[in-house]
């Protein structure tokens, strides 16, 4: 049989496969060995425990772990709801100023933990009631959260940069700088969106006369200072050269966990337990698809269908923007029915090379792909985004919901097509204070 | 009454296995925060107090590794394994019941499978007496238990999983079910 012949049949099963429900993990797994056992025999399966050990066996990969307990920490305390009262007192004047503070909040937020539900569920569990009390339309307390908890991923700390970068063998530190400027930039749009909206609509989240008075809005800073201090803690530990990304991952973990029993009172066993279950909950289930990514990822290159098809992509000599645009929309795609996890461990390995042939930068892609995950978080039928914020808004139809999150996605859309026109806005800081990478 | 005894040894084993599966989520959270202690204690080893670190980077990783594998059963048992659950809701009931049986016996056998061919891998760092190849030369077969024994609490509880689908205490794919973590 033809490796083009395979690669179809491999293709539709997997998606089958990953489509009939089973979890992920087992589902890959399951096909690469199915895989591995129909093409190679009983040989096959030599090297299979040896492979998914060999993918977690990993220093790097501890940084996931670490970083999810962030977020567990923060998570867990009433820290996203201290974030956004003080960016509402600053920010209150501004049209719709209380959904631009969640969106602060959620940037902030996505700075101190590296995934997006956690960031989704600890702003919006304040932010939308609130939003939906002052009287704030549902679609936009509602689409606004999913949007800015998606920002997650992208501005750093950042468990998709993580896997890009152990997938493709890319600098996690270089990467986690490149997502700085868009992620700002996304931001930026999704506010100057909001506030067109709000402006249009003649909406503002307070009385003309209401005013919080220097007083209350400086009492605010105290609440957020640790956590702006751990963002540069952590920051600093990883570019001054001090430590790896795992050690930063490591040290920011236990001083958020501190943050949390110092701050917040967090010091009873139950608090504790509810840290740990959920770091363990997320990070085995992330790293159980690593694992079984590792297995598929070598099924793959020892049945030649990564080669067949990046070679199969080089002689049909696409113009390189076309290429482009037909890995975004097929990562679109993707990202409607996988979760980013498996998308980024299953195709960055055959997308790398294609990509780099066509000679974009690598650091570039990863915040591409990243984009494009954070668009699968938020849209229909797999955004996991949206079905978070209908937990914590159960009376809002699933509808509006999704109505709320479109202008956000054509908002992401715009910031790939900026990122495309002036690819140093992720570029830029990378190169400037890591050197420029040959 | 005999009738019943095997419905007694049923419940027995379901129990038996939410026990293990619990011990197994406190085995793996343990392992993580230990991973967490030991990065703090490498850090300040080896900038603060400048000195060499032999072990840390070795116990960290295996620490995480185990985790995954032996914590594997109780995200089973709390559905935080992620899936794709749209095909399912989009079928009517008793197709989505054929459906869940038919995934789980899938994962069933793929689960079995890796833990036959985890446990020989086992057994041959184990009989050869495998090194790291890092500074530390830990012995192998220590972390690479977690495999077997991490496969094996996944498998019984795959099988409560199954059980309980079949007798209609669980729903297919959990879809409309609340699940405690505890």
């Amino acid at each position: 049989m033809s490796p083009t012949m395979q690669g179809a049949i491999v293709l539709v099963m997997t998606l089958l496969i990953l489509l009939s429900g089973i979890p992920v993990a087992f589902g890959l797994g399951a096909i690469s060995i199915i895989f591995l056992l129909v093409f190679q025999g009983l040989d096959g399966m030599r090297v299979v425990a040896e492979t998914m050990w060999g993918g977690l066996d990993e220093f790097t990969l501890v940084a996931i772990p670490m970083f999810v307990m962030m977020g567990a920490a923060i998570g867990s305390s009433p820290a996203g709801k201290d974030l956004y009262e003080a960016l509402d007192r600053w920010l209150y004047r501004l049209p719709g100023g209380l959904v631009i503070s969640n969106l602060g909040a959620c940037a902030l937020f996505a700075a101190l933990t590296g995934s997006s539900p956690a960031c989704c569920a600890a702003i919006g569990k304040m932010g939308i009631p609130e939003m939906r009390k002052r009287g704030y339309p549902d679609e936009i307390a509602t689409g606004s959260i999913c949007a800015g908890g998606s920002l997650g991923i992208l501005i750093p700390p950042s468990i998709t940069f993580i896997l890009y970068g152990i997938a493709t063998e890319t600098s996690i530190g270089r990467l986690f700088l490149a997502g700085v400027m868009p992620g700002l930039m996304l931001t930026g749009l999704f506010m100057l969106w909001t506030l067109f909206d709000m402006w249009r609509r003649g909406f503002r989240s307070h009385a003309p006369d209401f005013r919080y008075s220097w007083k209350e809005k400086f009492g605010s800073i105290p609440k957020i200072a640790p956590f702006l201090a751990i963002i540069v803690g952590v920051m600093w530990v990883l570019y001054g050269g001090v430590a790896t990304p795992s050690e930063a991952a490591g040290v920011g973990a236990a001083l958020c966990v501190a943050l949390a029993v110092i701050i917040y009172r967090m010091w009873r066993a139950k608090d504790w337990w509810t840290i740990l279950r959920e770091t363990t909950r997320e990070s085995v289930m992330i790293l159980t698809i690593i694992a079984a990514a590792t297995l598929f990822g070598y099924m793959l290159t020892s049945l030649y269908l990564t080669q067949t098809l990046a070679q199969a992509i080089a002689d049909a000599h696409f113009n390189r923007w076309v290429l482009m645009g037909m890995i975004n929309l097929f990562l679109l795609v993707c990202g409607f029915f996988i979760p980013p996890a498996a998308i980024i461990l299953m195709t960055s390995p055959i997308l790398f090379p294609i990509v780099t042939a066509a000679g974009f930068d690598p650091i570039w892609f990863g915040v591409i792909l990243t984009i494009n995950m954070e668009i699968g978080l938020i849209h229909p039928p797999v955004g996991l985004n949206i079905y978070i914020v209908s937990s914590i808004a159960p009376d809002v139809p699933l509808m509006k919901i999704i109505w709320g999150t479109i202008p956000y996605v054509l908002c992401m859309f715009l910031a790939i097509v900026i990122l495309c026109f002036f690819p140093e806005i992720a570029t830029w800081l990378p190169n400037h204070m890591m050197g420029v990478k040959n | 009454m005999p009738a019943h005894k095997p419905l007694k040894l049923l419940n027995a084993f379901f129990r038996a296995v939410d026990l293990l599966s619990r011990l197994s989520g406190v085995v793996a959270a343990g392992l993580i925060a230990l991973g967490v202690l030991v990065i703090c204690d490498m850090v300040i080893e080896r900038y603060l107090l400048n000195r060499t670190t032999i072990w840390q980077i070795d116990v960290v990783t295996y620490c995480i590794v185990s985790a995954t594998f032996i914590g594997s059963a109780y995200v089973l048992k709390t559905r935080g394994h992620v899936n794709v659950d749209m095909l399912p809701l989009q079928l009517g009931l008793r197709a989505r019941y054929w459906l869940a049986v038919s995934t789980m016996l899938l994962a069933i056998a793929f689960c079995v499978v890796l833990l036959a061919l985890c446990t020989a891998y086992w057994h041959q760092a184990w009989a050869g007496n495998w090194r790291s190849d890092t500074v530390w030369r830990a012995r192998l077969w220590i972390p690479l238990g977690a495999m077997p024994i991490g496969l094996g609490l996944l498998v019984l509880q795959y099988i409560v999983e199954f059980i309980s689908l079949l007798t209609g205490h669980a729903r297919p794919f959990g879809i409309g079910e609340e699940r405690t973590h505890s």
